[in-house]
C-alpha cells in the first residue's frame, strides 16, 4: 500500500524494482507468469484470471519484450474486494478513498510512471511547474468548502493559476458545478490577465491531463455502473489535484478494476497493447498466442521447425524473433495467404530465417524426420465443416508424425471437436489423459495448467467412426493440452511428442 | 542450373572442404542467392516445380485453398 519507491538518478539499465500487473488472455496466465519470471527476473509473482501481478527491476525496453500478455500496468493499489453496501453513496466513498491521494503521492507516480513509459508522455517541464502549483493548491484545499456536483462534462477548466491566484474563487460558487466556476473566476476583476486569455502556452502546459477507466463486474457491478464509478473518481481527482479531463487523449489514464476477487489501480505503461507487434504487418492468429505455441515447442539452437498450413505466418514470425537461431520453414496451399506471409517475413527482416512453399499438409515435399518441431494452428470454424475436420485430421497428423524426428514435439492450436479427434488418435500409445490436474498453485509450470472444461477424458466423439479408430498414432504420446481464449471463441494448444518411429511400437 | 556466374564445377571436387574458393562460392549459391523466378527440378522424375516471387510450388494437383 505503500507509494513506489522515489526514483534517483538511476540510468535506465539499473531500473528501480516496481509492481506491476500485465492483463492476459484467458487461459495465457501461467505463460505470462513463466515468461515475466524467465525475461525480467520477477519475483511475487500471482495469478489470478486474466491478470499476472509482479515486482520486476526492469526498464522500459524489456518490459515492451513480454510477449504473451496483453496490456503491462503500473500497480498502484491492490486490495481485497471492496465491502458491497446497497448505499450507493457509500460504496462510491469507499471507491474513492481507495482512489484518491495527496498530490505529492501522484507526483511521485508519475515520476515514476515516466521513466517507465520512455517519456512517452509529455516533456519534464511539466512536472515542474505541476509541482509548484500542487503544493499551493494542497494548502489551500483546508479553506475551501466546495460542494461536488453532478457535471454533465467532467471537463473542468480551471487552470492552475487561477487557482494559485485567488482562494475565495473556490469558496464563492459553492453551488455550482467545475465549468460554471470557470466561468465566474474568469468574469472576475481580480484576475482576467492573467487568465487563459493572454498566456495560453502557459496554461496548456500546466493543466495535467487525464482520463479514468473503470471496469466492474460482480457484486459492485450490481450496485453501480462502471461509468457512475469512473465519473466520481474523475471529479475526485480533479479536485484533488487540479488536473483537466481529457477522454480523447489523456497525459495519463488512470485504470480501475473492481471485482469479486480484488480491487485493483493501475497506470498503463504503453498506449499500444503488446500483443501489437511492430514486426508483423498483417495480423492473423493472435500473436500472443502464437508466442505461447512456439514456447511449447522446445526450439533449441539449430532445430528445424515446420509451419505446414501457415497461413500469414506469424506462428513462424512469433517463433523466429524469439527464437532466432533456428531454421523456420512455412507452408500453405493458398496463394494470397503466402503473399500475405511473405509480405510480413519481409517487413520482419526474417527473410534469412523463414522459408516459404506452396504445399500441402496432406503430402508434405520434405524427407521423412527431417524437422524437430511442428507447430500448426489447424484451421476450424466456419470455412471447414466438422464433418471434414474429422475425415481430414487423420492424413494431417501422419503427415506431421512423418517429417518430424523421434523426440520432435508437435502443438497443435485445435477447436474442442478437433481436440477430441486427436485425442481419440493419439490414446493409444499408452498414457493417460493429456491433462495433468494443475498444483493448486498460482506458480504453477504451464505444463501442469488445467484446462478450462475440467474433463479428464475425451473420447466422447461417439462411436462408429471406425476410420478414425484404425488410423492410430501410437508413437505420438500427448504433452500437455491448455484451454486459450481467441476473444470470440475458445480453443486448446495440444502439445504431443514422438517417442519412436511409426510401426515400431 | 542457375543461369547465374557461379562457375560451380558439375560434381564437388576431392577434399573440397579445404577449397576456400569453392567453398565461398557454394555458400554464396546456397545461402546468398536467392531464386524468385524459376523453378525446381526432381532428379528422379524431372518433374518441374515452378517458382513464383520466391515461392515455390509443391501442389502435384489442383488443391482448394
Amino acid at each position: 500500500k505503500a507509494p513506489p519507491h522515489r526514483p534517483g538518478l538511476a540510468k535506465m539499465s539499473s531500473a528501480e524494482p516496481g509492481r506491476f500487473f500485465c492483463t492476459a488472455g484467458r487461459g495465457l496466465e501461467p505463460f505470462l507468469a513463466r515468461e515475466v519470471r524467465a525475461r525480467l527476473g520477477a519475483t511475487e509473482v500471482d495469478c489470478v484470471s486474466g491478470k499476472v501481478f509482479f515486482r520486476a527491476a526492469a526498464g522500459p525496453g524489456e518490459l515492451r519484450k513480454l510477449r504473451s500478455g496483453e496490456r503491462l500496468f503500473l500497480l498502484l493499489k491492490k486490495h481485497s474486494p471492496l465491502p458491497v453496501s446497497g448505499n450507493k453513496g457509500k460504496m462510491l466513498h469507499e471507491i474513492k478513498s481507495l482512489v484518491i491521494e495527496e498530490p505529492k503521492y501522484w507526483l511521485d507516480i508519475i515520476s515514476v510512471w515516466r521513466k517507465l513509459c520512455g517519456h512517452e508522455g509529455k516533456t519534464d517541464d511539466v512536472s515542474q511547474e505541476n509541482t509548484l502549483a500542487l503544493k499551493r493548491k494542497s494548502e489551500e484545499e483546508t479553506s475551501t468548502a466546495s460542494k461536488r456536483q453532478k457535471t454533465e462534462q467532467v471537463r473542468a477548466i480551471m487552470s492552475e493559476e487561477c487557482q494559485v491566484e485567488a482562494e475565495e474563487m473556490c469558496v464563492a460558487p459553492e453551488r455550482m458545478s467545475g465549468q460554471e466556476c470557470w466561468i465566474e473566476s474568469k468574469t472576475s476583476s481580480e484576475f482576467p490577465s492573467k487568465g487563459s486569455g493572454e498566456n495560453p502556452t502557459v496554461n496548456e502546459k500546466l493543466s495535467f491531463s487525464f482520463r479514468v477507466s473503470c471496469r466492474c463486474s460482480g457484486a459492485i457491478a450490481k450496485i453501480l455502473t462502471s461509468q457512475e464509478i469512473g465519473r466520481a473518481i474523475g471529479i475526485a481527482l480533479v479536485k484533488q489535484c487540479g488536473w483537466r479531463a481529457d477522454l480523447r487523449d489523456p497525459d495519463i489514464e488512470i485504470f480501475v478494476h473492481l471485482n469479486d476477487i480484488h480491487s485493483v489501480v493501475g497506470i498503463p505503461i504503453f498506449r499500444l497493447p503488446l500483443a501489437n507487434r511492430e514486426y508483423i504487418k498483417t495480423a492473423g492468429l493472435r500473436s500472443t498466442v502464437a508466442w505461447a505455441m512456439a514456447s511449447l515447442a522446445e526450439i533449441s539452437a539449430g532445430a528445424l521447425v515446420l509451419d505446414p498450413m501457415c497461413g500469414l505466418g506469424t506462428i513462424l514470425l512469433e517463433a523466429a524473433k524469439e527464437w532466432p537461431e533456428a531454421c523456420y520453414w512455412g507452408a500453405d496451399i493458398s496463394d494470397s495467404q503466402l503473399e500475405g506471409a511473405d509480405g510480413n517475413i519481409r517487413t520482419a527482416g526474417l527473410t534469412d530465417k523463414i522459408e516459404l512453399l506452396k504445399a500441402s499438409v496432406k503430402a508434405l515435399p520434405l524427407p521423412s524426420e527431417s524437422f524437430d518441431s511442428v507447430i500448426s494452428d489447424i484451421p476450424f470454424g466456419k470455412k471447414f465443416k466438422i464433418t471434414n475436420d474429422a475425415q481430414l485430421l487423420p492424413d494431417i497428423l501422419q503427415e506431421m508424425e512423418r517429417v518430424l524426428r523421434v523426440g520432435g514435439t508437435i502443438v497443435l492450436l485445435l477447436s474442442q471437436d478437433l481436440r477430441k479427434c486427436v485425442d481419440g488418435l493419439t490414446k493409444c500409445a499408452g498414457s493417460d489423459s493429456p491433462e495433468a490436474t494443475a498444483d493448486g498453485d498460482s506458480k504453477a509450470d504451464p505444463a501442469k495448467a488445467r484446462s478450462v472444461d475440467g474433463s479428464s477424458s475425451c473420447l466422447a466423439h461417439g462411436g462408429g467412426e471406425s476410420f478414425l479408430r484404425s488410423r492410430h498414432f501410437g508413437s505420438l504420446v500427448p504433452d500437455g493440452v491448455y484451454a486459450v481464449s481467441l476473444g470470440k471463441t475458445d480453443a486448446f494448444i495440444y502439445k504431443c511428442r514422438k517417442v519412436s518411429a511409426a510401426g515400431n511400437w | 542450373k542457375l543461369g547465374h556466374p557461379s562457375e560451380l564445377p558439375p560434381e564437388p571436387v576431392p577434399n573440397y572442404e579445404g577449397d576456400e574458393e569453392f567453398l565461398r562460392r557454394l555458400h554464396h549459391v546456397l545461402l546468398e542467392v536467392e531464386v524468385l523466378e524459376g523453378a525446381l527440378q526432381c532428379p528422379d522424375s524431372g518433374r518441374r516445380f515452378p517458382i513464383s516471387r520466391g515461392v515455390p510450388n509443391m501442389l502435384l494437383s489442383e488443391e482448394e485453398p
